[in-house]
């Protein structure tokens, strides 16, 4: 631990809160509007290119989806300015807990270990059963 | 300190960054920037070198006892010297990353650079904490063997990091072609970030890309890329994205049921499972070139990584 190795770690830090100050500042991340049925279900047959889709349920946010595919529930939502993709058998959605309008789902994923998915006005979890993926 | 060519590119670096990001803002060229996303590139690039140091030591002594058995006495002052060691490290680069994706156990720390949903110049300086302790460094040792001083292979190596850095970026489209053809570009590097299925494992070179057009993984850009992982990160979490394959291969470990299933685990390659209920690259290209009715892609390349019952096809 020399003085200039701490003088340039001390440094690396300072140039990183400026660089992320100014990359938040800019405001150029990707648009990711709010999503709806339509754009919901573009995005999960993108991300399950394999799977036909049943209905689709959107978040009250619009930052998380749900789509149905047999048994199997197709989960997208929001990280930042991109999407991440998961499924879950469907009978896992039982699990899980609501509370303030809102479902904390767990997903068992070291990469991706939840979800909140906000509830629609009057939404019900899990969402209805309907008719199975084609 | 030392004054190797990576520290003395860093204040370009920071530069170069922030021109990225007022030419995106004004918008003069194609650049996207999310601030965690950022914040969590830029820590991983920190982090990386200040774990290097705790390796680095062990490498170096490791590369001068090879280098004392060396077959040959090759000059640092020779400028043909300068022009193998160029070739041959950029050679020796393409199969480490080229092991570094197909091989589970050394993909868990390359993953680190690749988990970003964006392409960006901060996306470069994302770099692995753990790459340090797998052993890939090994590779490059035959360079001290045929008699290469470490300080020159050392050198080369900080080159081709240098030389990688300004590829990150959207902000240039194509170069020209003769350009395109032998050197790894912002186009090609892009396809090696991308995770559309046509994209995947391909474009491993460093500096030439002639390496991929030999050894069959070249793949030109012509859909937009999508960038990230297969899986992509759920958070902003930086032990995270340091260590998050690292902990999936704990947890694969721990349920294997055999010390076949153990091996599969570690060295197949990343998405391999006993039932083929997760999917490979192999597999997610397979699944990819069904869908558009083509015939399935061959691997011959594949074949020589393998080994016996570890190969990246689904087994239905
Ligand atoms: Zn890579
Ligand atoms: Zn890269």
């Amino acid at each position: 631990m020399t003085p200039a190795f701490l003088l340039q770690t001390l440094a690396s830090l300072v140039a990183i809160f400026l660089l992320v100050a100014l990359a938040a500042w800019a405001r150029i991340a990707r648009p990711a509007p709010a999503l709806d049925a339509d754009t919901a279900r573009a995005l999960i047959a993108e991300e399950f290119p394999d799977h036909a889709l049943g209905p689709v349920w959107v978040a009250g946010d619009g930052a998380a989806a749900i789509a149905r595919s047999q048994d199997e529930a197709l989960i997208v939502y929001r990280a930042g300015d991109g999407y991440v993709a998961r499924s879950l058998p469907w009978s896992k959605l039982a699990d899980g807990r609501a509370s303030g309008g809102a479902v904390a789902l767990k997903l068992g994923d070291v990469t991706a270990p939840r979800i909140r998915f906000s509830l629609a006005e009057g939404g019900a979890w899990p969402p209805p059963m309907g008719e199975a993926g084609r | 300190m030392t004054l190797d060519p990576v520290t003395l590119a860093t204040p370009f670096f920071i530069l170069a960054v922030i021109l990225e990001i007022v030419l995106g803002k004004l918008g003069k060229a194609r650049a996207h920037y999310e601030g965690r996303d950022t914040l969590v590139s830029l820590s991983l690039g920190l982090g990386s070198t200040l774990a290097g140091l705790l390796t680095a030591g062990v490498v170096f002594a490791a590369t001068l006892w090879v280098y004392q058995h060396r077959l040959f006495t090759i000059p640092m002052s020779a400028w043909w010297a300068w022009a193998a060691i160029f070739v041959l490290e950029d050679l020796t680069y393409y199969w480490f990353h080229r092991l570094s994706h197909e091989r589970r156990f050394w993909w868990a720390s390359h993953v680190n650079h690749h988990s970003s949903q964006h392409y960006n110049l901060s996306t470069a300086l994302r770099q692995t904490w753990t790459g340090g302790l797998n052993g890939s460094w090994l590779l490059w040792l035959p360079l001290a063997f045929l008699g290469f001083p470490p300080p020159m292979i050392a050198i080369e190596k900080s080159i081709s990091l240098v030389y990688q850095f300004w590829i990150h970026t959207e902000a240039v489209r194509r170069l020209p072609g003769p350009l395109e053809a032998v050197f790894n570009t912002p186009s090609h590097h892009r396809v090696h970030h991308a995770r559309n299925p046509r994209y995947l494992d391909s474009n491993y070179a460093g500096i030439l890309i002639v390496w991929d057009r030999m050894f069959g993984t070249f793949v030109a850009e012509d859909e937009p890329p999508r960038y990230g992982i297969v899986k992509n990160l759920g958070d902003f979490n930086i032990v995270r994205a340091a260590f998050h394959e690292w902990a999936s291969i704990g947890q694969d470990l721990w349920r294997a049921r055999s010390p076949r299933e153990a091996a599969g685990y570690l060295f197949g390659p990343p998405g391999w499972s006993p039932d083929g209920s997760r999917q490979t690259s192999t597999a997610l290209k397979a699944a990819w070139a069904r869908r558009r009715g083509g015939a399935v892609p061959p691997e011959p390349e594949h074949a020589a990584l393998t080994p016996p019952g570890l190969n990246g096809k689904p087994r239905t």
